[in-house]
């Protein structure tokens, strides 16, 4: 007969937290020991107290008041709306700033502002334009370039033939898949290191 | 635990009305858990609102790799931990012996004794459970509360605590071989 089994051993087995070893051994031993029998039921009747303890009753309305209990969600604002508002409470403080220190009526003041505004795009257009005239010229050299890359590329197939060009298109996958697992190897060994 | 998740990405996105259904989800398991370690009903419902409101102001920190429940849990040990420290409660070392009115007592005990437990029936045992666990040290009480009561497994109360799992199994042990001698006692 084997050491009696710690009572540590007894719940665990009851849990059935014990390995299947120790289980089996534990099992051997209850068929000859009447002291670990009795103690394995004294714990299995404690065993099923413990996991069979009353729920605490909660209230009706509890999570009701716990909702009520949360701060307020943030409403919703429109991504413009506050950027618009400073802005808009800026200008009034300027204006009326400007209207305290320098004693000018509210009329001259948005006069100027819109004088100065108008300032503002006559300088600006210009070089809207410019900048307008430049991308289209871009552009333009853009597409002539590709069209001399797509008459090149026909005129080659045409030299090619259907042979050359399965050739092409083989040769040209394999070196797709060597840089596809090369670089893939190389950044693994980064992640290893 | 899927389910979690999606009320949580939901609650993020501002829908309350799908934090209110982990609140419903998780009232019970929460209350049983605060109301055995507070031994008070009324703080264990105070504890339990705060604890919601914690993990509320909180939801953006979870992280979906792990469950809500032990994370949940986790609000709620420390929020005990802080009410243990502000009140200076006397703690008790599970490493040294207790001194009771029959002599120091160790927490590992071992030898299966006489039964004490027949004679009851489980109500009673229950009954009697209740009661001896108020007697128990936070620490362990806590540990069995969260396997017996709230069965979590011990790997997840190991999460829970950021405790060592073996360290767990031998306390919640501790905890049971206590409560059964409490209770053995007239």
């Amino acid at each position: 007969m084997n050491a009696c089994p710690r009572p540590k051993a007894i719940y665990l087995y009851l849990e059935g937290e014990l390995g299947p070893y120790e289980a089996a051994k534990l099992e051997e031993h209850l068929e000859c020991c009447a002291a670990c029998r009795e103690a394995l039921e004294e714990r299995r009747l404690l065993h099923e107290a413990f996991t069979s303890l009353p729920p605490f009753e909660v209230p009706e309305g509890f999570a009701r008041s716990v909702m009520d209990s949360l701060p307020a969600p943030e409403t919703a604002k429109a991504g413009w709306l506050a950027p618009l508002l400073a802005a808009a409470a800026a200008l009034t403080v300027g204006l009326a700033g400007f209207h305290i220190f320098t004693g000018q009526s509210v009329f001259g003041m948005l006069v100027a502002v819109n004088r100065f505004l108008g300032e503002v795009v006559a300088l600006f257009t210009p070089l809207a334009v410019k900048t307008l005239k430049i991308g289209s010229v871009l552009a333009k050299v853009a597409g002539n370039l590709a069209g001399l890359g797509f008459s090149g590329l026909s005129a080659l197939t045409r030299i090619l033939g259907p042979e050359g060009i399965a050739l092409a298109a083989g040769l040209s996958m394999l070196f797709a898949l060597l840089a596809f697992f090369g670089a893939r190897r190389f950044l693994r060994q980064g992640v290893g290191s | 635990m899927t389910e979690d998740r999606q009320l949580v990405s939901r609650a993020l996105k501002g829908d309350r009305r799908a934090y209110e259904m982990i609140v419903r989800k998780y009232e019970q398991p929460l209350t049983n858990y605060l109301s055995r370690m507070t031994g008070e009903r009324e703080t264990a419902l105070d504890f339990a609102q705060e604890v919601f409101l914690k993990a509320y102001c909180s939801l953006a920190s979870y992280r979906p790799a792990f469950k809500f429940s032990t994370w949940l849990f986790k609000i709620a040990s420390n929020h005990l931990i802080d009410h243990w420290r502000k009140k200076k409660l006397p703690t008790v070392s599970i490493d040294q012996p207790i001194e009771e009115k029959d002599g120091p007592v160790m927490p590992q005990l071992a030898d299966p004794g006489p039964s004490v437990v027949r004679r009851f029936e489980l109500a009673e045992i229950r009954q009697r459970i209740e009661r001896a666990l108020e007697a128990v040290p936070e620490a362990l009480r806590e540990l069995f509360v969260l396997r017996h009561v709230n069965e979590f497994s011990y790997e997840e109360i190991a999460d829970i605590k950021s405790l060592p799992v073996g360290t767990v199994k031998n306390r919640v042990f501790q905890a049971k071989e206590m409560l059964r001698r409490t209770m053995g006692r007239p």
